[in-house]
């Protein structure tokens, strides 16, 4: 069996990225199964997906804790401590990243000792699709890794994209865009060897309320979580056209926009989700979306 | 056998399944409320009622406890009814679990199972639905997204069979099967049609010639004790019921459904007694303990109302030992199941050791390790605290308690 493990963020398409490689290898006569696990829903949080891929019936179900494959779809997230998307890649798996680095200088910067892939998903994308969403192009890419047929891919893109929009056109830019992927990747071959999991039965012990009843009490850890690296594109001010209106300042959600000495907005980039309602605000077009480089 | 001509295979959601289950039963009213991990049911009808590939009426409530009443009394005049819900929107309409169960009416809803509150999850265990087993509702359990769309058509005939005539509970897990898509076989309408036919109803309709009075007061307890033992009696009889129903959805759909599942129990010596999806983790568990030699089997109970008390005693009263895992817990008490299957092997002469475990609540994964632990309990004949419910949970799994705890300011 293949085990397929999909790490981003809501929004980008990850539950159906799943969906789109469990599909192509139904489509080619295997057994699949695929599974999001989120918890409360909203864009730019991390999501996982899995899919699992059989000669057999499956008789596993839920998270998949050793994977074959990791598909990353969204590089900042090989830095949070809570997404932690390489855990549990078996002996022999394969590492896909989403980013703009080559093989060796992802698996270099990111320390990966397994076998790294890369491709720039975001980039063609934005210039194939006209948006960041990524479903169909991760589904691609692992459809390559697992070694599914180029057709199956090109019927799960047509029948996963049909159920979820009706603009013909877009659908037709997701299968080019998906092919390419698929063809921009070399054929592998994967051998893995699994880890047998670890875990010792314990007697839960007694704990009064105190301790045991499910409130916090620490303050002010809201801030230690940076939600920075959520942005796609970060909000850029050009200082000649601004009119200091504050505009931007009124209507960020976030709060990160704060004034400079000169009494020009800028925002916190730590914690700017990059939401581009500033851009779409400002009335002298003085904010730009320029796209994130990560890494 | 079915012809395969007749039947389309497609990956589904657990959710899905349980639309297309709606859909192929021809329902004629959708009283609707909105809750995760059970939305996508009531989401997909919509669509396609609003689409017009299927006909009826949806229409969406102002709560649950509202919703299980509009269910109710659609079904009291004598139209085909189903409804959906989880965990918390579930018991917000409890009341009228009770009361629409009492009118006798052939309602079927789906409960997609997630653990109450508090603290808030999304994830499953059994709580929610175990809840509501002194209702009336009769319940059926699913491992399988093909299972809840079977179990949907099987519960409307038996819940319009007029010798039960008591509304009947579909449980799925939430994200384990809601939100899992695995291959299903979507039968054609016309096969359905063949198998559950039109509802006619005898006993309980709205016709302008022929007014009545339902779901009236019955003051005195003699009255009162009449109605409610014969909806125990009723329920009693859905067991008989339930045995032709699974026979003829046999020969039409060749899939067997039983009120029990056995897995590897003939010959077994030591069986693990589970529910719902994470029975598949069991049945992995049993092959790999085959493997290494040790007896095992697994008892999945699928009719959970009425109580299958003799299909289980038959299965395992000759086990050496017998672990129950209760995905729910009876705070106080322990394992539900336990308690219920303790119960009906009580009067047998030769009965087997059985342990209690709690496992997977709030959807927590049952390790393969946890599983071994569990065997090696029933291979020691451990009769120490025997029957005391012990939770499965690992050594990492504390630690990571602990370091969560410690950041909330509770270590």
């Amino acid at each position: 069996m293949l085990r397929v493990r999909f790490h981003g963020r809501g929004g980008q398409g990850v539950k159906v990225a799943s969906r789109v490689l469990g599909t192509a290898a139904f489509s080619q006569g295997c057994y699949a199964q695929d599974f999001p696990l989120y918890g409360a829903e909203r864009r730019g949080a991390p999501i996982t997906s899995f899919t699992r891929i059989s000669r057999e019936p499956i008789m596993e179900r839920g998270v998949i804790s050793q994977a074959d494959i990791v598909i990353v779809m969204d590089e900042t997230l090989l830095h949070d401590p809570m997404a932690m998307p390489l855990s549990g890649l078996k002996k022999g798996g394969i590492v896909f990243i989403n980013t703009s680095h080559s093989q060796e200088e992802a698996g270099a910067e990111y320390k990966i000792t397994a076998w790294v892939i890369t491709l720039d998903l975001t980039k063609i994308g934005i210039e194939m699709l006209g948006r960041n969403i990524l479903s169909t192009l991760a589904g691609a890419v692992a459809s390559r890794i697992a070694g599914l047929e180029e057709d199956s891919l090109r019927h799960a893109v047509e029948k996963e994209m049909s159920d979820i929009m009706t603009d013909r056109e877009l659908i037709e830019k997701n299968i080019e865009a998906s092919l390419y992927c698929y063809n921009a990747i070399p054929p592998v071959e994967i051998k893995t060897s699994g880890t047998r999991e670890a875990g010792t039965v314990i007697t839960m012990p007694f704990e009064t309320a105190g301790v045991s009843s499910p409130a916090i009490y620490a303050i002010g850890n809201t801030p230690l979580r940076k939600t920075g690296n959520w942005r796609v594109f970060r909000p850029v001010w050009n200082y000649d056209a601004c009119t200091k209106c504050m505009m931007c300042a009124a209507r960020c959600p976030e709060g990160c926009i704060l004034v400079n000495e000169e009494g020009f907005p800028y925002t916190d980039y730590e914690n700017c989700k990059g939401c581009l309602i500033c851009v779409e605000e400002c009335p002298t077009k003085a904010v730009k979306g320029v796209l994130e480089v990560h890494a | 056998m079915p012809d395969p001509k007749n039947v389309e295979k497609m990956m589904l959601t657990g959710n899905a399944a349980a639309a297309w289950g709606v859909r192929l039963a021809e329902v004629d009213y959708i009283p609707a409320f909105p809750i995760t991990p059970q939305t996508e049911i009531i989401e997909k009808l919509a669509k396609w009622i609003a689409d017009e590939v299927m006909d009826g009426r949806f229409v969406n409530m102002d709560s649950e406890h509202s919703m299980i009443t509009a269910a109710g009394a659609a079904s009291a005049t004598g139209v085909r009814t189903f409804t959906a819900s989880s965990s918390q929107g579930f018991l917000y309409g409890f009341e009228m679990l009770y009361t629409v169960a009492g009118w006798r009416v052939p309602l079927v809803m789906v409960n997609v199972s997630r653990g109450l509150s508090s603290p808030i999850t999304l994830e499953p265990d059994h709580n929610d639905v175990l809840a509501a087993r002194d209702s009336g509702f009769l319940q059926i359990h699913c491992e399988t997204c093909q299972e809840v769309l079977d179990s949907i058509l099987m519960a409307y005939r038996l819940a319009e069979d007029k010798r039960v005539l008591l509304p009947v509970i579909v449980n799925l897990d939430g994200f384990y099967l809601s939100f899992t898509r695995e291959p299903v076989e979507v039968p054609d309408v016309a096969m359905v049609r063949k198998f559950l036919p039109s509802y006619r109803p005898e006993h309980a309709f709205f016709k302008a010639s022929q007014p009545m009075a339902q779901g009236v007061a019955a003051l005195g307890g003699s009255l009162y004790s009449y109605f409610k033992y014969q909806m125990h009696l009723a329920s009693q009889k859905a067991l008989e019921v339930y045995k032709e129903v699974c026979g003829e959805f046999e020969k039409e759909f060749g899939r067997n459904y039983d009120t029990i599942e056995s897995y590897m129990v003939d010959d077994a010596e030591y069986v693990l007694i589970m529910t719902n999806s994470f029975s598949t983790l069991g049945k992995v568990a049993v092959k790999k303990a085959r493997e290494n030699g040790i007896k095992a089997g697994l008892l999945r109970l699928r009719l959970f109302r009425p109580f299958p008390a003799a299909d289980i005693k038959d299965a395992i009263h000759s086990k050496k030992a017998v672990a129950v895992l209760d995905q729910n817990i009876s705070i106080g008490k322990g394992g539900i199941l336990y308690s219920e299957i303790a119960g009906c092997l009580y009067n047998e002469k030769q009965r087997p050791l059985l342990l209690s475990f709690i496992a997977g609540l709030g959807g927590k994964n049952i390790s393969q390790k946890e599983f071994e632990f569990i065997f090696d309990k029933m291979l020691e004949g451990d009769t120490e605290d025997v029957g005391m419910p012990r939770l499965l949970y690992t050594e990492a799994e504390w630690k990571e308690a602990a370091k969560l705890k410690e950041i909330a300011g509770r270590g």
